[in-house]
């Protein structure tokens, strides 16, 4: 009788264990398989931003805003400005470099692809190894650029012509740049971010969810160069940011000077010059915000609601056209007051960096005068450095449109820098002048439009528009062409073959 | 006497061997359930232990995505902190309570705290937040702000701190912040981290 009871006990508690263990294991199959984990079938790399906008409805349609170009800022926005046309001085200081031909506020995400095509900056190339910028341009625009660099490797992406890769590179920027397919978790997509983190001795495996927040939107809103000299990729303009040294402007201003770099040689003063790109990244960092912990995602997506469901808006913009979901989650003041406050910021800054751009104006006409009067390249060397100094200076600023919000007090240290440099340069160019036998003011051309600027440095305008005519006529129909040909091979099944 | 005969077999019987193989594999299978289920995770206060319910998954992400994430987990707000016993005693109680529900099946699709719960959380606001309710500037800002403490939760005016202003398995569409099951965090894609791998060998 008792070994029956004791039988029967311990069956019943082996039957319930096992039920428990049965169920731990079938709630954590349900995590698994149910809606816990994305349905998407999407590709490794896939470009094309409507496949994950099928799975992912509410992100991609808020991604499609960042076509619109209504919103005008002070400083920036969303709508194309002709950044030229508001400031002619700077056809003057680009004089010999393609940013004197053109050089728009850039718009959104949405447009990357059509703003590089339409840009006189890339020319109007009639076949794969024909016109002025490198491959390693399109580094940026595009989801297409990691799913070609995974097919035909990273020197090989940024090796030849931008037209040649013209055909391959045509979905704006978009999901694949940030996302992983399978697990939509933030991902870097670029190399030359994780070989700059290398540079720097820092594992860019070991950052937080925060980070990459900001991390991601730093693979590209960042200073950065193109290398031809590197070891084994000699010729190539690989892309690399400077930041061996560190990331403020005295830190990447020694890292050039080091390695004896320029950007191109100044058309008027023959100074050698730097071109800073848009070290967004670099001044966040410096910053209030950055310093207490905000992502750049906290502030350009911040969250929304849509029926009840809370997710990220991807209409990545200015926050000043958002103040409410963005600034006063935390700052609780009138959006009025909020963005006046701004403004006021990046009006003081202005004034100074508008300060130090007449200077480098002048700076830049008073050298070529000396070279006219016949001064030796000995005499030149130390006011061109001066110059380059004073205008990387400038550009640093000028390039990182969001800076002067970002990090005020920063930039008005860099500024203020560049001022200083830049008078020492007039000093030098003054007595120059007056040991040249010149000891009055030097005349400055009339540049108060764009236009006479443009005339005044040499700038064939008409031919340019009319090549870029003849590009957008006949090249760039047979690029779209060859590209939607390509995307009709994939259904999911073998082009996910064929990218692994 | 009788009974404790009764009860115990003879000793030529062969229950010592019954008994131990009985209970080896009793503890076995304990042994078991307490590794499917991360038992020892539980010890710790790491919020990815609450999503090893999934239940849980939506308040995890609403947390996630709120500037609470980064000061403070969830054992900050839901576990007493007056002493170190008390802590885990009520962790447990209120573990096993949920790992009851959740085995019964019986979990609602909006989850509220009980009032026990409230209490908790009420006093870890004030464990951390003192100053702004206490602070005579703001009592100028808001008048009932500081016996507004004593006679009604934080969250009553506050409401979509941490969570949100919805709960429940609707609020968000895509739970994919980590399961269980998807931890690894991959910050470099392999495809490109092998591209980069080779670039370097090929410079040197």
């Amino acid at each position: 009788m008792k070994n029956k009871v004791l039988f029967i006990v311990t069956l019943v508690i082996v039957f319930l264990l096992g039920l428990l263990a049965s169920s731990i294991i079938n709630r954590k199959n349900e995590a698994r398989y149910t809606s816990y984990v994305p349905q998407a079938d999407i590709m490794k790399n896939d470009p094309r931003n409507e496949v994950w906008g099928e799975y992912y409805p509410q992100q991609y349609q808020s991604h499609l805003q960042t076509s619109d170009t209504n919103f005008v800022s002070f400083q920036g926005g969303s709508a194309m400005r002709d950044i030229l046309e508001e400031d002619p001085n700077l056809v003057i200081l680009w004089a010999g470099y393609g940013f004197s031909k053109d050089y728009n506020q850039g718009r959104g995400h949405f447009y990357s692809i059509e703003d590089i095509h339409n840009t006189l900056r890339t020319g109007g190339p009639d076949g794969p190894n024909d016109g002025p910028m490198p491959s390693t341009c399109w580094t940026c625009k595009s989801p297409d650029v990691p799913r070609l660099m995974n097919e035909i490797g990273i020197a090989e992406f940024y090796d030849g012509k931008w037209a040649a890769k013209g055909p391959q590179v045509v979905n704006p920027i978009g999901c694949a740049d940030c996302h992983d397919a399978n697990t939509m978790k933030l991902k870097i997509s670029r190399p030359a971010l994780i070989e700059a983190f290398d540079a720097m001795g820092k594992d860019i495996k070991k950052v937080t969810h925060q980070e990459m927040r900001s991390l991601v939107c730093a693979q590209c809103h960042v200073e950065y160069y193109f290398n031809k000299n590197l070891p084994g990729k000699e010729g190539t303009p690989y892309l690399v940011f400077p930041w061996k040294e560190g990331m403020s402007a005295d830190d990447m201003e020694k890292y050039y000077d080091n390695i004896e770099f320029s950007d191109w040689t100044h058309q008027i003063s023959k100074a050698p010059m730097l071109k800073a790109q848009h070290p967004g990244y670099e001044t966040y960092l410096t910053g209030i915000h950055a310093k207490r912990g905000v992502s750049c995602a906290d502030c350009h997506m911040p969250y929304k609601s849509e029926g009840g469901q809370k997710f990220t808006d991807h209409h990545i913009q200015s926050p000043l056209n958002n103040i409410q979901n963005s600034c006063q989650v935390c700052h609780r003041e009138e959006a009025e007051k909020l963005k006046e406050n701004v403004y006021e910021k990046q009006r003081k800054v202005k004034e100074n960096r508008l300060a130090l751009e007449e200077m480098l104006v002048k700076a830049h006409i008073e050298a070529k005068k000396c070279w006219d009067l016949g001064a030796t390249e000995e005499q030149m060397e130390s006011i061109l450095m001066d110059i380059r100094h004073a205008q990387w200076r400038w550009d640093f600023i000028a390039a990182a449109h969001g800076a002067t919000f970002h990090a005020p007090t920063e930039i008005s240290r860099v500024l203020a820098s560049g001022i200083v440099v830049a008078q020492e340069a007039r000093v030098k160019l003054a007595r120059l002048l007056a040991e040249l036998g010149h000891n009055k003011p030097v005349q400055m051309p009339d540049i108060s439009t764009k236009e006479k600027a443009q005339e005044y440095i040499g700038l064939d305008m008409e031919e340019l528009r009319k090549d870029k005519e003849k590009f957008k006529e006949n090249l760039l129909p047979k690029w779209l062409e060859q590209a939607r040909e390509r995307e009709q091979k994939w259904n999911n099944e073998n082009v996910s073959a064929s990218a692994q | 006497m009788s009974l404790f005969k009764n009860i115990f077999p003879k000793k030529k019987s062969r229950w010592r061997t019954i008994a131990t193989v009985s209970i080896a594999s009793l503890l076995g299978l304990g042994a078991f359930i307490a590794y499917e289920a991360h038992v020892t995770s539980y010890l710790s206060d790491d919020p990815q232990a609450c999503v090893n319910c999934h239940v849980m998954t939506p308040v995890y992400n609403s947390w996630m995505h709120s500037s609470h994430r980064e000061w403070a987990t969830c054992n900050d707000c839901h576990v007493p902190h007056d002493n170190v016993f008390n802590q885990y005693y009520f962790k447990a109680k209120d573990g096993l309570y949920h790992a009851s529900i959740f085995t019964l099946r019986a979990e609602p699709d909006v989850i509220f705290m009980r009032e026990e719960s409230e209490k908790v959380v009420q006093n870890n606001c004030i464990r951390c937040h003192v100053q702004q309710i206490t602070q005579a500037k703001y009592e100028d800002w808001i008048e009932s702000h500081k016996s507004d403490r004593l006679d009604r939760t934080c969250w009553s005016c506050h409401r979509t701190v941490p969570h949100g202003r919805l709960h429940g398995l609707t609020t968000v569409k895509y739970n994919i912040a980590p399961v269980p099951t998807n931890q690894t965090e991959v910050v470099i894609p392999e495809w490109l981290e092998k591209e980069i791998d080779e670039s370097k060998t090929a410079a040197k």
